[in-house]
């Protein structure tokens, strides 16, 4: 009597409760031996399949995008905020100035609205620089003949800078 | 510095690390491939089902028991949606007849190897979804018969007759007489 394939799969398998009664038949039966090598083949077959190689790299989907800016240090990123607020300001302040370059046209009501509340701001700041503070004697200190709204013009003019320069920055955070 | 371990990328992961989840794509995601490949003997739809194992895995990373190994439960996952797939899809295109490379052989004798490993793919590829699904736990996955039925939730006759009837027609497939 010839073993069965569960038996002979079961023996490959390391699975068998009967090994030593299984080999003792293969022993002496040809037939089953035969069996069992076509069996054996299989698994040395099925062993030698190799892998194959991915033609995607799945992980990028799950990695985050690499910088395209170099790390700015902390301390700049954290003021970043700050600095823009202060250029608006500035820019606020600088818009009376402006409007003495820019020549006078005809505009809609609300440009004139517009210059309204230009030359009420004007008007205040003039009011602030005729201000007098009360005088005080340095009779060591040296003086430059800069005058304020000059001092405002190139606070205007760093301020659109900063803005500029911030705007890059922030574009490239934003891309990352 | 020693490479961090699967426990490390996964415990990273899970506090929402997404480069440490994509190291450990990286590192399994050949082998994931294979067993899809294997299974489905399709590239595009190996490469799918692939991507979707990983993605199945992160939404199940946080209850996945760190003192077992990532790999064996990984490549479960893919099996099982590759069975699904299979029952659910019909081949979508045609089985692929790529053909497998073993640089460091003669040219001639990598021929041999690319054209056994095809005749070894489609005879697979022939086998019934189930008989293939245990022939990929037994052989590549290296489990054992309990733990076959207690994966694919089938009785333990069952797996044995699937995987005895997958194996007779494999050598008959690939070792018949010319």
């Amino acid at each position: 009597m010839h073993l069965t394939d569960e038996q002979l799969n079961e023996y490959l398998d390391n699975a068998s409760t009967e090994r030593a009664l299984i080999e003792t038949h293969l022993d002496s039966c040809d037939e089953c031996a035969a069996r069992l090598s076509t069996l054996q083949a299989l698994f040395v077959d099925l062993d030698s399949l190799p892998e194959v190689a991915l033609s995607t790299n799945l992980a990028a989907r799950f990695k985050p995008r690499p910088s395209l800016a170099p790390q700015l240090p902390r301390w700049l990123t954290l003021t970043v905020s700050l600095q823009a607020a202060a250029a608006l300001v500035a820019l606020i302040v600088a818009i009376p100035f402006f409007s003495v370059m820019i020549p006078q046209i005809e505009t809609p009501s609300f440009t004139t609205w517009l210059f309204e509340i230009q030359s009420l701001w004007t008007s205040w700041l003039d009011a602030l620089s005729n201000y007098q503070l009360p005088i005080t004697q340095f009779p060591n200190l040296t003086t430059y003949p800069v005058e304020l709204s000059t001092l405002f013009i190139a606070l205007a003019i760093v301020s659109i800078f900063w803005i500029f320069g911030n705007g890059l920055l922030l574009r490239n955070q934003n891309r990352n | 510095m020693n490479a961090p371990t699967d426990r490390d990328l996964i415990l990273r992961a899970r506090r929402g690390d997404a480069e440490a989840y994509g190291d450990l794509v990286a590192r399994h995601q050949t082998s994931v491939f294979n067993v899809c490949y294997r299974i489905l003997h399709n590239r595009a739809d190996a490469e799918d089902l692939a991507q979707e194992t990983f993605i199945r895995a992160l939404d199940r990373l946080h209850t996945f028991d760190l003192e077992r190994e990532f790999s064996p439960w990984i490549r479960r996952v893919a099996a099982n949606l590759c069975l699904n797939h299979i029952e659910s899809h019909k081949p979508s295109a045609p089985l692929d007849e790529e053909r497998d490379e073993d640089k460091t052989q003669g040219p001639s004798e990598q021929v041999e190897v690319k054209e056994r490993s095809e005749q070894i793919r489609s005879a697979l590829a022939s086998l019934p979804p189930h008989y293939r699904l245990v022939v990929e736990l037994r052989h590549y996955q290296e489990l054992s018969y309990d733990e076959i039925a207690s994966e694919l939730n089938i009785p333990l006759s069952d797996v044995k007759s699937h995987l005895f009837r997958a194996r007779k027609l494999l050598a008959e497939k690939l070792h018949a007489p010319d």
